[in-house]
């Protein structure tokens, strides 16, 4: 009786212990990693049924794909083409969604007898314009870019457009009095107020900008990660389909994180 | 319109209001900030309006300021119908309208950037650097707006207005945020600065005592809608002792005469509320 109660003490001291060194980042670590070799195992073992060829997951058969990919090149063209498509439209987009958020931001009467257009065109789930522009640009950036700059343009707009009317009306009086053209108090009042407004419009959009590429190229594209998804499920190639999205995973974990660190250096610096 | 001292007008009327009002209709509701008010200020005279909050002593400012228009009557400067806003005068608002991303040096060199006052660098930063240490903010020509205390911006406020040199200054509570002493000190300076100068100059306060120590001639505004209830000539010589005049028995009679004038007014004002 009292041995069996000492060894479920001892039991019990010994999982407090355990509970303790799991709590630390390398037992963290070797939790996830315990995680990952129970699915990848779980996957590669399990008795599927001969219905399921079409769709299961094999992850040696993945690796072996991962690793021709990074071979002969395939993975680095499509990547790449996805990173173009998605720094092209996000540029273009904050350059437009930047000055018209301005020229909007200075013209009230302008603005108000737009605002119902821009909201309808804001609406619209820019995806839905891809078939159309591949009418006019056929498959390739001309298509996909305007999906994502059009995406990027309206986020950025909208943010300047705030930032420019939140410039406190009493310190454009005190220019005013002071002698200030109206080019003076644009510039020194109206645009650095916007100025925060603007980087956070900036930032939000970044991530739109990623999500929107990848669908305007499973849609209107012949080349990157989304095309790389839509081919492979095209030929019912289960694996490589399966590749392409785990590329697709790393890159978009890759992005966050970097977006996260400078985030974070930009909140320190202010 | 050009810039520049009133020469010309250096005893004549200098800002005229004629039976001007002002009356403000928001939601359907027209709410009256003043009513027409008749008022000449000559050029170089210092004269403080006083009054119950919600007089409108402000919209007087902001009406000479060209910021507002008057509902009815006129609103002339040097002459001329005040149409736009008023670049001939330099007005420090109740709220310190400094720009949060320009640190104390940027801020009061503001308006020596703009076309209209253009100076080379190097006289612009003579004169900002000599402007910060007349409001004694040297040492701190690096901070931002947020990390000053109430005081030091409005002083720094105070620079930004008078480094353009205007000839006349719409002040509203200048100093009404500031501790006893440095009150009496920046009103000291702000008193050999007109003099020196040969400022006109416009000063709204709630503060009796602060008026008459300043004033040439002191308005006393009734309570909402505000109108003149009197207007009277302050004899005391100048300069004046900022630090003793209050003790003297001039002071305490004028005092004593306004107050009686003015308690009525803002008891008023504060029943309306």
């Amino acid at each position: 009786m009292t041995t069996a109660l000492r060894g479920s003490h001892d039991a019990l001291a010994a999982s407090s212990r355990l509970q303790n060194a799991l709590t630390t980042p390398a037992g963290v670590a070797a939790l996830r990693i315990l995680v990952i070799v129970a699915i990848v195992g779980l996957l590669e073992y399990f008795p599927w049924p001969a219905s399921a060829k079409l769709w299961r997951i094999r992850p040696s058969a993945i690796v072996q794909t991962l690793w021709t990919w990074l071979v002969d090149g395939l993975i680095w063209e499509h990547l790449s083409a996805t990173l173009v498509t998605m720094s092209l439209g996000y540029v273009i987009g904050c350059a437009l969604g930047i000055g018209g958020g301005i020229v909007l931001g200075l013209l009230p009467r302008v603005n108000r007898t737009l605002t119902p257009f821009l909201a309808a065109a804001n609406s619209l789930p820019k995806i839905a314009l891809a078939p159309l522009l591949i009418i006019i640009f056929g498959l390739g950036y001309a298509a996909k870019v305007p999906l994502v700059a059009a995406t990027v343009f309206f986020l950025v707009l909208n943010s300047t457009l705030d930032g420019v009317k939140s410039a406190d009306p009493d310190v454009v009086d005190a220019m005013k009095v002071m002698g200030a053209t109206r080019w003076e108090q644009i510039y020194k009042v109206l645009l650095p107020s916007a100025l925060p407004w603007v980087f956070t419009g900036m930032r939000i959009s970044v991530r739109y900008a990623f999500t929107n590429t990848i669908l305007a190229e499973l849609i209107a594209a012949n080349s990157g990660l989304g095309y790389l998804i839509e081919s492979n499920a095209a030929r019912f190639d289960a694996t490589g389909t399966y590749t392409a999205v785990l590329v697709l995973v790393i890159v978009s974990v890759s992005l966050t994180e970097t977006l996260v660190k400078l985030e974070g250096l930009m909140a320190r610096r202010r | 319109m050009g810039i520049g001292m009133a020469g010309d007008a250096a005893s004549g009327t200098m800002i005229s209001l004629r039976s001007a009002g002002k009356q403000f209709s928001a939601r359907g509701t027209t709410l009256r900030a003043l009513q027409p008010l008749t008022l000449d200020i000559n050029a170089q005279e210092f004269v403080a309006v006083v009054g119950p909050s919600g007089c409108g002593k402000s919209t007087i400012l902001n009406l000479i300021a060209g910021l507002l228009r008057p509902s009815e009557g006129s609103v002339r400067y040097d002459g001329s119908e005040v149409t736009g806003p008023n670049v001939r005068v330099g007005y420090m608002t109740q709220k310190d309208t400094l720009l949060p991303w320009r640190n104390v040096r940027d801020n009061v060199g503001l308006a020596l950037e703009l076309r209209i006052r253009s100076a080379s660098r190097e006289a612009a930063a003579a004169r900002v650097a000599q402007m910060i240490e007349l409001v004694g903010l040297a040492g701190f020509e690096r901070h931002y707006p947020a990390e000053l205390s109430g005081g030091m911006r409005k002083r720094t406020a105070l620079a930004r207005t008078l480094i353009y040199e205007p000839e006349t200054l719409l002040m509203d509570e200048p100093f009404g945020a500031l501790d006893a002493q440095l009150r009496l000190l920046l009103m000291d300076q702000l008193q050999r600065l007109t003099q020196l100068r040969r400022i006109t100059v416009v000063f709204v306060t709630h503060d009796l005592a602060e008026a008459i120590a300043l004033a040439d001639r002191v308005v006393i505004m009734s309570a909402r809608p505000g109108q003149i209830r009197r207007i009277r000539e302050v004899p005391l010589p100048r300069p004046r002792d900022i630090f003793k005049l209050r003790f003297t028995e001039e002071f305490a009679q004028l005092y004593e005469e306004l107050w009686n004038e003015l308690k009525d007014e803002v008891a008023k004002g504060t029943d309306n509320r």
